[in-house]
């Protein structure tokens, strides 16, 4: 017997960063801007993305797709806006991938869009690793949770473009530090850029909206 | 967590790898995983053996690198192949 060593040097997940780039390619070609929502379950993407879709034109051309193990209930919150929405359920798997979006996307005529939303499945670790061809990952952290989830949970912090720290009505109510948080996010990725959102009263929806429409 | 589909991912892998080698057997892969990965890698470590075991690719070892960032790369596979 001889031993040979192949030399393979490429990324574990090369299958899917082949289809995501595809994807990135499509969405670059009909000028679609696409991001990717990712937090823990419960810290307010639906109800983020509700905010959103209301404070749209009508004639907006914007979609959702929205990931769940379950259930179809964040595509029926999300469809009483009029926009396209699609729910993805992963039936047990605890991200999205690549090529369950563009399943996804099948029968849509993206000449009629330019932005795309995706939620991602409630999870902090495992969607950090799946490119969807996304132009942003935006991650959610909400004044309700910890605010030492950027340094446990670093991967996602380290790979967004933006976070978003929600829930800031409860401020008052929480023992949250919110400048702890920033400097975590910080410590994990210096560029970060961060805004502060309350889903409930609206405070800080305008800065989200001009974020959104800056890198569209 | 996932890393139950990533330890899939490097077995098909080794499998695509497998093909111009036939008569070889694999004995090592190589994957590098950052800090910031995501991934964890005893947990990783665990779901590799459960998949293998009592395959033909049992006896493949599953060697783990350490990396600082996002890093989740194959980098080498070693396979004994018959002498010609």
């Amino acid at each position: 017997m001889t031993t040979t060593k192949v030399p393979l040097e490429r990324k574990v997940l090369s299958e899917n960063d082949r289809l995501a780039a595809a994807l990135r390619e499509e969405f670059a070609r009909h000028g679609i801007h696409c991001l990717n929502l990712i937090s823990s379950p419960g810290s307010g993407k639906t109800a983020l993305l509700e905010r959103t879709l209301a404070a749209f034109d009508p004639a907006r051309r914007v979609a959702v797709l929205t990931g769940d193990i379950q259930t179809d209930a964040d595509a029926r919150r999300l469809a009483r806006y009029g926009f396209p929405v699609r729910q993805i359920t992963t039936a047990g798997a605890c991200h999205l991938d690549a090529r369950m979006v563009a399943k996804a996307l099948e029968g849509w005529d993206l000449a009629q869009l330019d932005l795309l939303f995706i939620e991602n499945v409630g999870n902090l670790v495992c969607p950090t690793s799946y490119d969807l061809g996304e132009a942003a990952k935006v991650v959610l952290l909400s004044v309700a949770e910890g605010e030492e989830k950027p340094l446990k949970y670093p991967g996602i912090f380290f790979k967004s473009k933006l976070m978003v720290l929600t829930k800031t009505d409860l401020l008052p109510y929480v023992p949250f530090r919110l400048e702890d948080a920033i400097a975590n996010a910080r410590t994990i990725q210096p560029d970060i850029e961060i805004l502060q959102v309350s889903n409930t009263t609206g405070e800080g929806l305008d800065q989200w909206m001009e974020w959104i429409e800056r890198r569209s | 967590m996932h890393e139950l589909g990533i330890a899939n991912s490097i077995l098909e892998a080794v499998e695509t790898e497998m093909r111009p080698h036939p008569g070889a057997r694999p004995v090592k892969i190589g994957v590098t995983v950052g800090a910031l990965s995501g991934v964890d890698r005893d947990s990783l470590a665990f779901c590799f053996q459960a998949i293998v075991k009592g395959t033909p690719l049992e006896a493949l070892a599953l060697e783990v690198h350490d990396a600082p960032a996002d890093e989740l790369e194959l980098t080498c596979l070693e396979l004994e192949e018959p002498e010609p």
